[in-house]
């Protein structure tokens, strides 16, 4: 038992290292080198509106996926390799809209596609943890997991707003993850969990206000689709959606508003505007959709910053109301509690 | 106190998700149908239990829905 404990901790320790490590050094550099190859895109919330490199895609996709494959030899899982092609392949479509400006569909539609890994080498279950038991669904499962991938990858990618939001809530949400993929998954899923979280944090020192560089949709979708891919492969779905509860709420909000799937740039009426003073205002005009930020701005204008800590502190509040729910389902689980 | 408001709609969806797990495992869950007292019975009750748990995702978004419009009435569009 020690030495299984003594492994898990070593193989941790090893892919966090390297997911970090190799993210962290070579950002500056790819900062660099999106310079000198003019991929830059304006930051119109700050005073000058200076260009910031986008995108952090394909840093971030080298740390996780080295550190991955190191993983996959250490314990030669295909999980990890599924939940590595899904993240790839939402890499990939994230990518092409970085490129190329797509239309609104394109996005949700693709990733349904990053869905197919995790299906096609069996890494989900049969049954989904509905906090106080399991509802075993073989069949619906499926269709599940095909809404689940595009679902999560476009709500982080909506959240995506501000410098830091996107990486910082990864960053929070994935702690009542990680400890439920170990309480109701297993160790595997949770081993490969550690690169996302520490691949974040690396990328976070850049991204964060004032950001250095941007993920685009191409980092933004991965780290959605990797997200979904774990809760996936460690029975953890509703925990994952509770965590991300305000992100979800953000897009809930944009969807019920605008009653399409459309792009944030082909809105006709803006939820925000920006003053002199550079401080973000809530739009008072009733066609102008509802979105997370509209609505923390609905008391008052608010400065970049203000908003971010703000977006922040409701991603720690749902992920506290997420291992609330982990304590429930526990005590359900071991039978401590029941009704 | 900015935030109040928000944290109120976050933890009302958590409730709402709570009380929709508690009727999929609860209720949902146990139902048994028999009407030909073979085994397509089985099939018409898993069918009757994942419409039932589609249509009570759809009750939860419908009223998902009315919260936001309470909330916008009542925050952003009153001044």
């Amino acid at each position: 038992m020690i030495d299984l404990l003594l492994d898990i901790a070593i193989y941790g320790i090893i892919v966090s290292a390297v997911s970090f490590l190799v993210i962290f050094f070579i950002t500056p550099p790819f900062i660099k080198y999106l310079n000198k190859k003019g991929k830059l895109v304006v930051d119109y919330h700050k005073p000058g509106k200076p260009n910031v490199p986008r995108p952090a895609g394909p840093v971030l996709l080298i740390g996780i996926v080295v550190s991955e494959i190191i993983l996959y030899f250490l314990i030669q899982d295909t999980k990890i390799i599924s939940v590595v092609l899904s993240t790839i392949i939402a890499f990939i479509i994230g990518y092409i809209d970085d490129r190329k400006t797509m239309p609104g569909w394109f996005k949700p539609v693709a990733l349904i596609f990053a869905a197919v890994p995790i299906i096609v080498f069996g890494s989900h279950g049969n049954s989904l943890g509905l906090i106080f038991d399991s509802a075993f669904i073989p069949i619906l499962y499926i269709p599940l997991i095909l809404a689940i991938m595009p679902i999560v990858g476009n709500t982080i990618n909506s959240i995506d707003v501000f410098n830091g939001v996107a990486s910082g809530f990864i960053i929070i949400t994935m702690m009542p993850l990680l400890v439920s993929v170990i309480l109701f998954g297993n160790i595997t899923v949770f081993l490969m969990g550690l690169p996302l979280l520490f691949g974040t944090i690396a990328i976070y020192q850049y991204h964060k206000y004032p950001s250095r560089i941007f993920l685009g949709d191409s980092g933004t979708l991965l780290l959605g689709s990797m997200y979904a891919g774990l809760s996936i492969a460690g029975n953890s779905e509703i925990i994952a959606v509770i965590a991300l509860l305000p992100a979800v709420m953000n897009s809930f909000l944009f969807l019920a508003s605008v009653k399409k799937i459309v792009e944030h740039r082909e809105v006709k009426t803006r939820p925000v505007s920006i003053s002199e003073d550079f401080r973000l205002v809530a739009s008072k005009e009733r066609s102008a959709p509802a979105t997370l930020v509209r609505l923390i701005l609905a008391r008052g204008p608010l400065s970049e910053q203000e908003i971010i800590t703000k977006i922040l502190i409701l991603a720690t509040f749902s992920s506290v109301l997420a291992f609330i729910s982990i304590v429930i389902q526990y005590f359900f689980m071991k039978g401590i509690i029941s009704l | 106190m900015r935030l109040f408001d928000l944290v109120m709609l976050i933890f009302i969806m958590w409730i709402m998700i709570m009380i929709v797990s508690y009727f999929l495992i609860f209720i949902i869950g146990p139902l048994h149908i028999e009407i030909f007292h073979n085994s397509s019975d089985r099939l018409i009750t898993s069918m009757i239990k994942a419409s039932s748990a589609i249509g009570l995702v759809v009750v939860l978004i419908l009223l998902l829905g009315m919260l936001k419009t309470k909330y916008l009435q009542k925050i952003l569009l009153r001044k």
